[in-house]
């Protein structure tokens, strides 16, 4: 029996709808300020994201971030926070955050940790006391923490798990831990809840838990569980299955998703949010994520390159001198990558900006109704010939109408 | 009394020429107030400080802060940061063409001011030695030595504003034989005269930037350096801009017609007391090695100049100390600045709980946040002499300063500092490489000699214990230690678009 349907802290514009993929733009309005989707959000897991002031993340055009419950609660911790008046106090920031519920960390981080229908129980790392993780205690952390959009706390288990009946097990808890968060739930009408879909790669098991999550009518959808090592093909067919079966007027995000050419797969798959530690966590070992791909530039090859990290990049890095930026350049990356944590920083604020760029571009794109044609420009310059377009990418995009094989970019 | 002064003087000078106006001084001895300027530069008020960069950047401090945060008017960069492939190959330093290669490399705003010398202040010791022809440095990748006519042709292509010329100092040898001696002031000399014939090469008013010259007081006594001085004097004074002064407590041995040269030091001071004594002596400029070693330990400066008056009914026993050690956890919950009335940014927008969460997070950004501040409090503090001098109280108020803080910077607590790789292996090469003892002369105000340490060789102290390194995490893992030394990050190979592109470890972890 699912509980009485909660207040909704947002609202979701639909802006645009591709006329051939499952793509949509919208604008979603949230109770720090709105934010454009499809959005990418950086994980600033403690409270910061890399290394960078929130000063220098507003300016890379970032107005939802992320910030992680189970971090938080162990530091600062739920008294300190609560002392302090939330995460947007603790970090000064003034836009949006999104909080983890911090099931996934418990299970990914902590090898002790054993999952029953009370919750998770996990050695705590200070001092190896027993702790116990419920949809309640996380709940109430998150509302401590005040975050604009919340998660439930669901029962992960990796989806290249061949044990079907702990998967529907897992299942079937997430939905019933969902009840209990939304009972648990103090302030629904400043902070948005979002349900997760689980059920690993089993797409009936997904189908139900979808069936399962909607009927539980939270402000949005989350779907969980993928990009734990499983195949491109299978993610896809989840996602595609998922987002066919969810609310057109919900926005849909799809946890721990960030590679550039997965994000716009998964747009036209309809989705449109994603988090991602990959393009900050990558930044420090000095790969910088381009339209080109992926440039490492501790190679030694770039030591004497004077061109900017990337031709045209808007971010404070990139832009030349007379244009108000730094005019950095891929030899001085090369130069202080891994010896100052300053080469961190200045990359890893490329990096955000790249990622909030190609959402900009392709919501723009999808605005136009022209998504199908930007998928080819993308794939276009990401690979040299089409003979290296990966698989996955081409056989999701032809199931829903683009075929990035032929020459026709319409 | 700061404005105005030598504005006249200054509208004649050939375009690159540095002025250095003495706008008050009392005695030789004594402190003294200055304007250094340079066409195109933000004049630098003197006493003041440069910022110093480890391969071109503030640490802890991206350009972009460095420019929004910052009020130095001024950086210190060091050859041996840019030249480690050097001398197998040209290091790309000296590829790009045109004007100050050096500062667009290091994204150097137009108007900050850009010193440059050979070594990092302070230098690490070497185990080469020099020679007659080559001075020895430490790169990213090990010791090497450099020529002087090297030296001057990277200056000749990096054109900075301030060359500080090469000075043959054995860093790290704590007792130096006289016939050594000879060779360090003969070997200074020579080098002093190579640079500056190399700058006049440079045609005046040319196409191509002519910098200035620093020469250096090296730290012996005068009349081991006397022909060196001499010279300097007769031969060389209208082609040097400025000193750089090694020990500061040689300053009385600096010849009169040197005096009205802008004073560089490199005598490292270890805390602000220091400072205050240096500048009491008459030292104009600065590089203040313990910003970053205070923000590497995780210690937040906090000390004023002059020092805030004590209420009579509030005497402590006991003086103030000079930082708040940001790894204690009884700032957790404290949502005030860490410096009450600072206005850096860290003070302006964050509270002490959120550094403290920072550090104790061992998140990155906590070493930004205290570097901007202790960078803020050494600018204060130095806009502070420069006002009691001006009224004329600084010996009181320098007095009332030592009266109320704690003579030392705070010990660090916590984990870290963050070591780069290099240095450490430096710092231990040299304690293998035990030298004699000795001490230079350190002259002191009641005129009695006492034998001090040349500070030169500090490098940090990097934790030893495996215990904390091993609690050090991935997530702030830059901000601890070395990557170079970090297993899998040398295997990274470049994945560009023919391979598609994975990191390797990737997957699993993308959700946090």
């Amino acid at each position: 029996m699912a509980p009485v349907p909660m207040p909704s802290a947002l609202t979701f514009e639909l802006l645009g709808k591709c006329s051939v993929t499952k793509a949509r733009a919208a604008t979603l309005h949230l109770p720090h300020g709105p934010v454009p989707l499809p959005i990418f959000m950086p994980v600033a897991t403690q409270a910061s994201l890399k290394g960078l002031t929130p000063d220098q993340l507003e300016e890379s055009g970032c107005r939802l971030c992320l910030n992680n419950t189970y971090h938080l609660g162990l530091k600062p911790g739920q008294a300190t926070l609560d002392a302090i008046g939330g995460a947007h106090k603790l970090q000064s920031w003034p836009h949006n955050i999104l909080t983890d519920s911090g099931g996934f960390q418990m299970v990914s981080l902590l090898k002790l940790a054993k999952v029953t229908e009370e919750g998770v129980r996990f050695l705590s790392p200070h001092d190896g006391a027993p702790m116990l993780l419920t949809p309640e205690h996380s709940i109430s952390l998150q509302n401590t923490i005040g975050s604009d959009i919340m998660m439930q706390l669901d029962d992960v288990i990796a989806t290249t798990s061949p044990d079907l009946a702990r998967m529907k097990e897992a299942m079937e808890r997430s939905v019933r831990w969902l009840d209990r968060c939304m009972q648990a739930h103090k302030n629904p009408e400043r902070q948005n809840l979002f349900c997760i879909i689980q059920g690993g790669l089993d797409l009936d098991l997904r189908r139900e838990c979808t069936a399962q999550m909607v009927e539980r009518d939270t402000p949005g959808i989350a779907i969980g569980g993928l990009s734990g090592g499983e195949a491109k093909d299978a993610y896809c067919k989840v996602v595609d299955t998922c987002t066919g079966l969810l609310p057109e007027k919900k926005p849909r995000y799809v946890m721990g998703v960030g590679y550039p050419e997965d994000l716009v797969v998964s747009i036209a798959l309809g989705a449109d949010m994603f988090d991602c530690v990959w393009p900050t966590r990558t930044a420090r070992f000095g790969n910088a994520i381009t339209t080109r791909g992926v440039l490492n530039l501790r190679n030694a090859a770039f030591s004497e390159d004077f061109s900017p990290i990337e031709e045209g990049c808007r971010c404070v890095c990139c832009r030349k001198r007379d244009e108000g930026g730094l005019g950095i350049t891929r030899a001085y990356i090369y130069h202080v990558t891994a010896k100052e944590t300053a080469g961190a920083h200045l990359l890893t604020m490329h990096n955000v900006q790249y990622q909030l760029d190609l959402m900009k571009r392709a919501r723009e794109a999808i605005i136009e109704d022209r998504y199908p044609a930007f998928l080819h420009d993308f794939f276009a310059k990401l690979y040299s010939d089409k003979g290296k377009y990966p698989e996955w990418a081409v056989t999701a995009l032809r199931g829903v109408g683009v075929d990035l094989l032929s020459d026709d970019a319409s | 009394m700061f404005e105005g002064d030598g504005t006249s003087k200054f509208s004649q000078l050939p375009p690159e020429m540095l002025d250095f106006t003495i706008l008050k001084s009392t005695s030789a001895l004594a402190p003294r107030l200055g304007r250094l300027s340079l066409p195109g530069r933000t004049p630098l008020l003197t006493p003041g400080f440069l910022g110093s960069t480890s391969r071109g950047v503030i640490p802890h401090i991206s350009q972009d802060n460095f420019r929004k945060y910052t009020k130095l008017g001024g950086v210190y960069v060091a050859l041996e940061d840019f030249i480690e492939k050097h001398p197998q190959k040209t290091p790309p330093i000296f590829s790009p063409d045109g004007p100050e290669s050096l500062r667009r490399f290091i994204a150097l705003p137009e108007n900050t001011l850009l010193v440059f010398g050979a070594r990092r202040q302070p230098p690490i010791p070497t185990p080469v030695a020099n020679t007659n022809t080559e001075a020895a440095i430490l790169t990213s990748v090990g010791f090497k030595s450099i020529s002087s006519e090297y030296y001057a042709a990277a200056a000749r292509k990096l054109q900075p504003d301030i060359v500080v010329g090469l000075a043959d100092i054995p860093f790290g040898q704590e007792t130096v034989g006289t016939k050594r001696k000879d060779k360090m002031s003969d070997r200074t000399e020579n080098w002093t005269r190579d640079i500056i014939a190399k700058r006049n090469d440079i045609e005046k008013g040319g196409e191509e930037k002519r910098w200035n010259i620093f020469a250096p007081l090296l730290p012996i006594d005068r009349d081991l350096q006397s022909w060196y001085l001499e010279h300097l004097v007769d031969e060389m004074a209208d082609k040097i801009q400025g000193m750089a002064i090694y020990d500061a407590y040689l300053l009385d041995d600096l010849p009169e017609e040197l005096h009205h040269l802008p004073r560089l030091s490199f005598h490292v001071p270890a805390s602000p007391h220091e400072l205050l004594r240096q500048i009491s002596l008459g030292m104009d400029l600065f590089t203040v090695p313990f910003i970053s070693d205070a923000t590497d330990a995780g210690i937040a400066l906090d000390f004023t100049f002059p020092a805030p008056t004590k209420p009579k009914d509030m005497q402590r026993s006991s003086r103030h100390s000079l930082g708040i050690d940001m790894w204690q956890s009884a700032y957790s919950s404290s949502v005030t600045p860490l410096t009450e009335g600072c206005e850096c940014y860290a003070c302006t927008k964050h509270h002490r709980a959120y550094v403290q969460h920072l550090f104790s997070a061992k998140e990155m950004l906590g070493w930004v946040l205290i570097q901007l501040h202790n960078h803020a409090i050494l600018s204060s503090f130095f806009s502070g002499v420069r006002s009691s001098i001006e009224s004329g109280t600084f010996e009181e108020d320098m007095a009332a300063f030592e009266a109320f803080y704690d003579p030392n910077l705070p010990e660090k607590t916590g984990q870290g500092p963050r070591v780069r790789g290099y240095q450490f292996k430096a710092e231990d090469h040299g304690k293998a490489e035990k030298k004699n003892a000795k001490a230079f002369r350190k002259f002191d105000g009641e005129g009695t000699e006492e034998k001090v340490k040349v500070y030169a060789a500090h490098g940090q102290q990097p934790s030893k214990k495996k215990a904390v390194e091993d609690r050090i995490d991935d997530e702030a893992l830059i901000g601890l230690v070395d990557l170079a030394n970090v297993e899998g990050v040398e295997g990274l190979s470049i994945e560009d678009d023919s391979q598609g592109y994975r990191e390797p470890q990737a997957a699993i972890e993308h959700r946090s």
